[in-house]
C-alpha cells in the first residue's frame, strides 16, 4: 500500500512543480494557446490538459463552486481565474538558482557572445533580487573571462545558422598559417574549451569542417541559402580520427602533462622521473611541430622522425632571427 | 481524490490562511484528510508536507497564538513568491540562451521558466523560433555542490588528481570559483599544503564532502585576479614585451592577443608590436609556439631564455 502511494506522490511532486510554473503564466497571459504552452514549458499537450483538469476541481474551503479555481479550455486556448494566490510564480529553489547562474557565468566566459552585456546585467539582477540565502553568498566569488579570443565573426555566423545562409569566409588555418577564402554552409555554432566553433559544410574541401570562430577574419553573405545536411552539433568531439592521421609518439615532462587534458591522446605510459609517453593522432604534422616547440624541451619526439626534423628546422629558423639581426636587437631593447 | 488535487488545495490553504494552522485545523476543512483513521490521515499529511518541501515550497512551523502554546503550519507569502525582477527583453533572451546551454539542463530551465512568467508572450514566442548558441557542458558533476559550499562558507574534502597525475585527498577552504578558458576552477586554501591553490573541477575524482566551517579568504582577496588574461599567465601582466610577427601570422597573432599594440609595419611585411608580458616560462612558451614567425626583442632576460630553449631544441629536437 505504502509503495504505490509513494510512487504516485513522486509523480505528483513533478506535476505540482510544473503546475506552479504554468499557472502563473496563464493567469498573466489569458487565452494562451495550448500548443504555445506545450512548447514553452516542454510539456505534452495531453499531460497539460490532464493537469488543468485536476486544477479546476481544486481551490479553497469549503470547495463550493465559487471557491474553486476557474479553468477554461476553449478552442485550444486556456484561461485561468479565481486563483489570485497562484498569479505569481514561486521562488527559485537554491539549486535552480545556482544552476542558471553558473551556466550564465560560464557562457560569459566564452568571449564574443553577442548577448554578453544583457547576460551580465541579468545575472547581477539575480544576485541582488533573489534573496539573501539564494545567490547573495556567491556575489563577488565567481569570476569569469580571460584567455580566449574575441570572435568578431560570431554574431554573423549565428545569424547565418538561423537563416540557413551560405557564407563566404576568410579563414586562418593555424597549422599552415594561411588565410584562404572558403564557401561554407554553417549548421551549428557552439562553444568548447573557451572557444566558439562553427560546424559547416565546406565547399572547398567538399566535406564537413569545424571552424574556430575567432580565426574567421571576414564574413561575406553570398545571398544564397542552403538545405541543412544534419551535421552533428554541440557535444561532438572537436577532433575526429581518420585513417589518414599520423600517430605521433611524444614523451612529456611533468609540466607538459596538460597536453593530455586538451588533446585526443590515445595511449599513455608512465616513465621514470615523472615523464609520460603518449600517442597522439594528428592530421597535421606542422601543427604538431608548433606544439612541440611551445613545450620547449618538456616534450621529446619519439616518432615519426619527420616530425623531429620539422621541429629542429623550425627551431633553427627561429634561432636565425636572433643571430642575423644585430642592429634590430639593439633597437628593440632600447 | 488525486494526490495532485490534494497538494494544490494544501498549498492554496496555507498561502491564504491568516494564521498558522494546526493539523487539526487543516483536517477540519480539507475533506482529503477526513478519513476515520486519524493516524493514517496524519501520515498522509506528513508525506504531502515532504512533497511540498521537495518542490521548494517553504512550509514552516510557527506558534499559532501569542502564548506560543501550540504550533501550526504556514507558508509565508514573502518566502513563497518570487520577488518581482524586471528584466529587459534582451536580458530574458540572454537567460534563455544560458538556460539552454548543454549539460544538466532541467533545473536551469525550470529557473528560467519561473523568471520569465511576466514576459510578453510575443517575446517568448519569438525565442522558440531562434536558435540558442549552446556550448559543450563545462560544469561536470560537482560544480553545484562546490558553489553551494562556497556560498554557505563550508570547507570541503575531495579526491583530486593534480596536473602531474597523482591522486590525493584534499581539504580546502573555498575562496572563489573561476571560469577560465572553458574550465571551472575552485580557488581556495589547501589545508594540507598550507597555501592557496586552484583546482580544475574536471580533475576531481570524488564527490565533495563538507567538513565544517570554512575560514574566510585573506583581506583584499579578489576572485577576478585569479583569471588568466593572456600569454603572460595569471593576473595582471607585470611587463611589456616588444616583438615582431611575420606577415603570415600577424593578423591572427595580434587579433588573439589582448592588449597588443602595433608599433609599426615594416617594409618586409613584418609587424612590430608591444604586448603585455611577464618574465615567465608560460610567456616564453607562447612566443615559441609561433616558431620562426615571431621574434622577441625585449625584455632582454626573457629573450635570452628563449634563445637558450631554441638552442636546446636545435641540439636534440
Amino acid at each position: 500500500m505504502a509503495e504505490p502511494d509513494a510512487r504516485a506522490s513522486g509523480r505528483a511532486a513533478d506535476r505540482l512543480r510544473r503546475l506552479l510554473v504554468v499557472v502563473p503564466y496563464v493567469v498573466r497571459h489569458p487565452g494562451t494557446p495550448l500548443p504555445e504552452l506545450s512548447n514553452l514549458f516542454g510539456i505534452r499537450e495531453s499531460d497539460l490538459v490532464e493537469d488543468l483538469n485536476l486544477l479546476f476541481v481544486s481551490g479553497l474551503p469549503p470547495y463550493e463552486p465559487g471557491d474553486l479555481i476557474d479553468v477554461q479550455i476553449e478552442e485550444g486556448r486556456v484561461w485561468i481565474g479565481m486563483a489570485e494566490y497562484f498569479s505569481r510564480p514561486i521562488r527559485l529553489t537554491r539549486s535552480e538558482a545556482l544552476a542558471l547562474y553558473l551556466k550564465g557565468k560560464a557562457l560569459l566566459g566564452s568571449p564574443g557572445l553577442e548577448e554578453a552585456p544583457a547576460l551580465a546585467s541579468a545575472l547581477v539582477k539575480l544576485e541582488e533580487n533573489l534573496g539573501a540565502d539564494t545567490l547573495a553568498g556567491l556575489a563577488g566569488k565567481v569570476a569569469v573571462g580571460g584567455g580566449g579570443h574575441v570572435a568578431q565573426a560570431l554574431a554573423a555566423a549565428r545569424r547565418a545558422v538561423e537563416r540557413r545562409e551560405r557564407l563566404e569566409i576568410e579563414y586562418f588555418t593555424a597549422a599552415r598559417e594561411e588565410l584562404a577564402t572558403r564557401t561554407i554552409d554553417p549548421e551549428h555554432v557552439f562553444s568548447a574549451i573557451g572557444n566558439w566553433y562553427v560546424v559547416a559544410w565546406d565547399h572547398l574541401a567538399d566535406a564537413e569542417r569545424l571552424f574556430r570562430a575567432d580565426r574567421i577574419r571576414s564574413v561575406k553573405q553570398t545571398g544564397e541559402t542552403f538545405e541543412p545536411r544534419g551535421l552533428p552539433g554541440p557535444g561532438r568531439p572537436l577532433y575526429t580520427r581518420s585513417e589518414h592521421d599520423t600517430a605521433v609518439r611524444l614523451s612529456l615532462g611533468p609540466s607538459a602533462r596538460w597536453v593530455m587534458d586538451y588533446y585526443a591522446v590515445e595511449g599513455h605510459r608512465q616513465r621514470p622521473g615523472g615523464w609520460t609517453e603518449v600517442t597522439l593522432p594528428t592530421k597535421d604534422l606542422p601543427w604538431m611541430a608548433k606544439l612541440v616547440l611551445r613545450l620547449g624541451g618538456e616534450a621529446k619526439v619519439l616518432s615519426p622522425a619527420a616530425l623531429a626534423t620539422m621541429v629542429r628546422q623550425e627551431a633553427r629558423a627561429a634561432l636565425g632571427l636572433y643571430r642575423r639581426r644585430g642592429p634590430e636587437r639593439a633597437r628593440g631593447s632600447a | 481524490m488525486h494526490p495532485l488535487e490534494r497538494l494544490i488545495n494544501l498549498v492554496a490553504l496555507l498561502l491564504e490562511a491568516r494564521r498558522p494552522l494546526t493539523f487539526e485545523d487543516i483536517r477540519g476543512v480539507m475533506p482529503a484528510y477526513q478519513q476515520t483513521d486519524a493516524n493514517s490521515a496524519k501520515r498522509m499529511f506528513e508525506r504531502d508536507k515532504d512533497v511540498l518541501r521537495e518542490v521548494g515550497i517553504p512550509v514552516e512551523l510557527a506558534p499559532i497564538d501569542p502564548w506560543e502554546v501550540e504550533q501550526g503550519y504556514r507558508i509565508t507569502r514573502d518566502e513563497y513568491y518570487l520577488p518581482e525582477v524586471a528584466f529587459t527583453d534582451e536580458e530574458v533572451w540572454a537567460l534563455f540562451v544560458a538556460a539552454h546551454a548543454p549539460g544538466e539542463g532541467g533545473e536551469a530551465e525550470q529557473a528560467f521558466q519561473k523568471l520569465s512568467t511576466g514576459t510578453e508572450t510575443n517575446v517568448l514566442a519569438a525565442m522558440a523560433e531562434r536558435t540558442a548558441a549552446p556550448g559543450v557542458d563545462p560544469s561536470g558533476p560537482y560544480l553545484g555542490a562546490i558553489a553551494d559550499a562556497l556560498a554557505r562558507r563550508r570547507a570541503i574534502r575531495f579526491k583530486y588528481r593534480s596536473a602531474q597525475g597523482k591522486p590525493s585527498q584534499r581539504e580546502v577552504d573555498p575562496y572563489a570559483l573561476v571560469f577560465r578558458r572553458g574550465n571551472w576552477y575552485l580557488v581556495g586554501q589547501d589545508r594540507g599544503r598550507g597555501e592557496a591553490r586552484s583546482y580544475r573541477l574536471s580533475r576531481l575524482l570524488s564527490a565533495v564532502k563538507e567538513v565544517g566551517a570554512a575560514s574566510p579568504p585573506p583581506d583584499g582577496f579578489d576572485a577576478s585576479t585569479q583569471l588568466e588574461s593572456g600569454p603572460w599567465g595569471l593576473g595582471k601582466p607585470a611587463a611589456r614585451a616588444r616583438m615582431a610577427f611575420s606577415p603570415k601570422v600577424a593578423w591572427w597573432a595580434i587579433a588573439s592577443t589582448p592588449g597588443a599594440q602595433i608599433v609599426r609595419r615594416r617594409r618586409d611585411g613584418w609587424v612590430e608590436v608591444e604586448v603585455p608580458a611577464s618574465e615567465t616560462e608560460s610567456f616564453v612558451s607562447w612566443v615559441l609556439s609561433f616558431g620562426a614567425d615571431a621574434r622577441l626583442s625585449s625584455p632582454r632576460t626573457t629573450r635570452d631564455q628563449l634563445v637558450n630553449k631554441l638552442e636546446a631544441l636545435v641540439g636534440d629536437g
